[in-house]
């Protein structure tokens, strides 16, 4: 509360400053902040108890991959795609072998879109278990943490089968993936899954029907449906204020069309709201996974591998529906060469995490970490 | 510290003192290696294995370590989990020197012991974090297996087991201690074994070529390779909208406007288009804002701004926005060729670098609110200013970063140590 704080804002806030005594002042929380989720720094400003303006201090974890993907093949970009969302590792590289796959005309067989649809579910689930995880902590409950680990254990167990590698996989390429399934991989994912589906049902006696958690979610960081759709907000935020949007459904890619699975949707669009909607999720994900392990097609998983990866002009735009919501990847080339002209990769967490300040304002500072925390940001793909 | 560096001075001259010195060692070193108490620090990928680490399937208490803290004053461990940029630089080197001695350092993963993935061809990633505090353990790994990190914690209990009150560690001073190339070393040392190596196996062949004169090596079973069939890609029709419809539509309202890279907006182009195609035209950027006012406003209603970003096309920026109506997800793409503009009125020269320019376009904010992070990341990684953006900063970068980094004439020696050079 010195004198300069009342005449000159700190750069990126905007709200005009009142008239008069007021007990206005700015706290900052991060970049180490336990539940920034990652290098997130935001700096809060603040009237007494009452937020008035959040503003999101970007880059502490700025990797700049989308440079580097401008001097490698695009083959070699699949592995960086790992590194934005790394909870939602295949469902990223997903985004960039579709992207690929456009550019080169490739296709995919039908087994190795099986695998990756298989790998998005099974990646979904432990995305969102984490963020169960880390959101009980953010409130205040360590245990929650042990409990969604347990079962993601289970989930990171099958992808180490599957390629070899627990969280950065590495795993699509381009007309299909790398390996075939493992050995008793079908009836693993099905046990796996069981563990899950029992996890939650335990999930929603200790943490869903908690009243003090339930107090401290609902009516908490309400984001109007017309708010959160101006903001290109995508995923569960965009649900959880009541918008069924998903392109699972909206533009069915790989296999979508053939499974039978709901859209869960909020009503308030406040906390309670988006976390209601990523636990609808898990079950969701399930439905599809048995559904698909059901009718396992035989045949090869990829496609013949190109001798080279020399790309035309042109433009290619692909998208998948992440766990956190719309990923797209923006192909450009100007011809002559592997080396894309440039990638842009239109990440769900930096747009989800514009609505944080509308949903803030006039909320208490304590409500803030259960804020940030509902939109579930990542901040590596935040920042790229 | 002080009381405890003064044991064995005190101790060392009376007979058989030294033994009871040792003795405190022991015991100190046991205590301490036994409830080390990392600080919590993550910052990417890493971290979730640290965590994991910490949960239930791995336990890292069984090694006395399951007390993370929040506060590096509480802490003395530091896993540095993540990658570490230079914006990142100087807040992780303070939280280092706000922990209380004796502290210990585990670089986890390849991007804090070298930059790992992001070696090469990277202007932001510090490339070893041994060039800001001093490591005790370095644990390989991209990201290590949790396993991997218990094993680094396990010899950085040996290290400490093995330090001594008569030559107390002292933590560095980060910032002056001179940067070893020790990678220049390893290579060197690896050189000389190679060289060893093949000398031995070169002897060896000779000797045995010369006892067996007519041996022939069998010939070695080759993997089946698995015949992949080649396939062609189907594009997905689009389940909601009609692509043509949109094209027309927005045709019917604004007929100047041509289909990027197709030209006019005629039938027969149309139908040659594949099914999945978006329908993308080419904006002046004084006509921008009225096409935006009338894509959300008008019949189409794209109310999502779905992307904003900018080519550097040499001569030109060229900026690319997706919309997306949020109820049937028909889209449209437009793209702004945007100007560079050169104070001194020269033009662009190919192949120099770090040309002086500058370019302004007009900002979406006003239409869609969800452009203006889009337009700021614009701004910081191609220098392009939105006019009309309340908050035209730099949103990664440190503001007084020298350059635009994706501009192609960026060019920065000592920072992006090029792969292909
Ligand atoms: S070492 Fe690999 S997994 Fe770890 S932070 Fe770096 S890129 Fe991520």
């Amino acid at each position: 509360m010195t004198a300069r704080t009342r005449q000159t804002l700190p750069p990126g806030f905007l709200l005009p400053v009142r008239d008069g005594e007021t007990d206005e002042f700015y706290l900052n929380l991060g970049p180490q902040h336990p539940s920034t989720h990652g290098a997130l720094r935001v700096v809060v400003r603040l009237d007494g108890e009452t937020i008035r303006e959040v503003v999101p201090r970007l880059g502490y974890i700025h990797r700049g991959i989308e440079y580097q993907a401008e001097r490698d093949n695009v083959l070699q970009f699949v592995h960086f795609a790992d590194r934005f969302d790394y909870l939602t590792a295949l469902q990223n590289e997903h985004a960039v072998c579709l992207a690929a796959e456009k550019a080169l005309g490739i296709g995919v067989p039908e087994r190795g879109e099986w695998i990756r649809v298989v790998a998005d579910e099974l990646t979904r689930i432990s995305s969102h278990l984490i963020f169960l995880g880390s959101f009980g902590t953010d409130l205040g409950g360590t245990t929650t943490f042990l409990y969604a680990f347990k079962m993601r254990e289970a989930v990171t167990q099958l992808f180490d089968e599957l390629c070899g590698a627990r969280l950065t996989t590495n795993f699509l390429r381009p007309g299909g993936c790398a390996r075939d399934l493992p050995e008793g991989f079908v009836q693993k994912t099905r046990a796996a899954l069981e563990t899950v589906k029992r996890g939650m049902d335990e999930w929603d006696v200790f943490l869903s029907g908690n009243v003090i958690f339930q107090e401290r979610t609902r009516g908490v960081g309400i984001l109007p449906a017309d708010r959160a759709v101006a903001l290109g907000c995508s995923g569960p935020v965009l649900r959880g204020s009541g918008v069924e949007f998903d392109l699972r459904k909206k533009e069915p890619y790989s296999l979508y069309s053939k499974f039978d699975f709901d859209v869960p949707v909020g009503s308030v669009g406040d906390c309670w709201d988006r976390y209601a909607v990523r636990v609808e999720e898990i079950r969701q994900s399930a439905r599809i996974l048995e559904q698909a392990l059901d009718d396992v097609p035989e045949g090869p998983w990829r496609s013949k591998e190109k001798v080279s990866w020399r790309l035309d002009e042109g433009s290619w735009w692909s998208e998948v529906e992440t766990a956190k919501g719309i990923l797209g990847v923006q192909l450009e080339s100007q011809g002559k060469s592997d080396k894309p002209w440039r990638i842009k990769v239109r990440s769900p967490s930096f747009s989800n995490l514009m609505a944080l300040d509308e949903m803030c304002r006039g909320q208490k500072v304590a409500d803030l970490v259960a804020i940030l925390g509902s939109i579930d940001p990542v901040i590596p793909e935040v920042d790229r | 510290m002080g009381l405890m560096e003064n044991v064995p001075k005190v101790l060392d001259p009376l007979p058989g003192g030294s033994r009871l010195a040792d003795a405190v060692d022991y015991v100190v070193n046991w205590a301490r290696s036994r409830s080390i108490w990392p600080l919590t620090f993550g910052t990417s990928c890493c971290a979730i294995e640290m965590m994991a680490a910490s949960m239930a399937r791995y336990d890292i208490s069984r090694f006395g370590s399951e007390v993370f803290r929040a506060s590096p004053r509480q802490a003395d461990l530091f896993i540095v989990a993540g990658t570490i940029v230079e914006k990142m630089a100087e807040p992780l080197v303070r939280l280092y020197e706000q922990m209380p001695g004796p502290k210990w350092v585990i670089a986890m993963g390849s991007c804090t012991i070298s930059g790992g993935p992001f070696y090469y061809d990277n202007y932001s990633v510090v490339k070893g974090v041994d060039r800001l505090i001093p490591v005790d353990v370095f644990v390989p790994g991209c990201p290590p297996r949790p396993e991997a990190l218990l094993n680094g914690l396990v010899l950085l209990q040996e290290k400490i087991r093995k330090e001594t009150l008569r030559n107390p560690r002292r933590p560095g001073e980060p910032l002056s201690a001179p940067a070893e190339d020790r990678w220049a070393r390893a290579k060197e040392a690896w050189e000389e074994l190679e060289r060893i190596k093949d000398e031995q196996m070169a002897e060896a062949r000779a000797k045995f070529a010369a006892e067996h004169p007519d041996y022939k090596p069998p010939k070695p079973p080759r993997a089946e390779k698995p015949a992949f069939p080649e396939v062609a890609r189907e594009p997905a029709p689009h389940a909601g909208w009609n692509a043509r419809a949109v094209a027309d539509a927005v045709h019917a309202r604004f007929p100047e406007l041509k289909l990027f890279r197709l030209g006019d907006v005629a039938p027969e182009v149309l139908e040659a288009r594949p099914a999945d195609w978006i329908p993308s035209f080419e904006v002046p950027s004084g006509k921008l804002l009225e096409v935006a006012r009338w894509l959300k406003d008008g019949e189409l209603k794209m109310d999502f701004p779905l992307l904003l970003t900018s080519v550097d096309r040499l001569d030109r920026f060229e900026l690319v926005a997706q919309l997306m109506n949020s109820s049937t997800s028909a889209r449209v793409e437009l793209r702004v060729p945007v100007e560079k503009i050169f104070p001194e009125g020269g033009s662009y020269a190919a192949g120099e670098k770090n040309q002086k320019y500058g370019a302004t376009a007009p900002s979406l904010v006003p239409v869609w609110p969800g452009m203006g992070w889009h337009e700021r990341e614009i701004y910081d990684l191609m220098g392009i200013r939105f006019e009309g953006n309340p908050d035209m900063r730099r949103i990664f970068l440190e503001e007084d970063f020298p350059g635009h980094p994706l501009r192609k004439d960026f060019d920065m020696p000592g920072r992006a140590i090029p792969r292909h050079a």
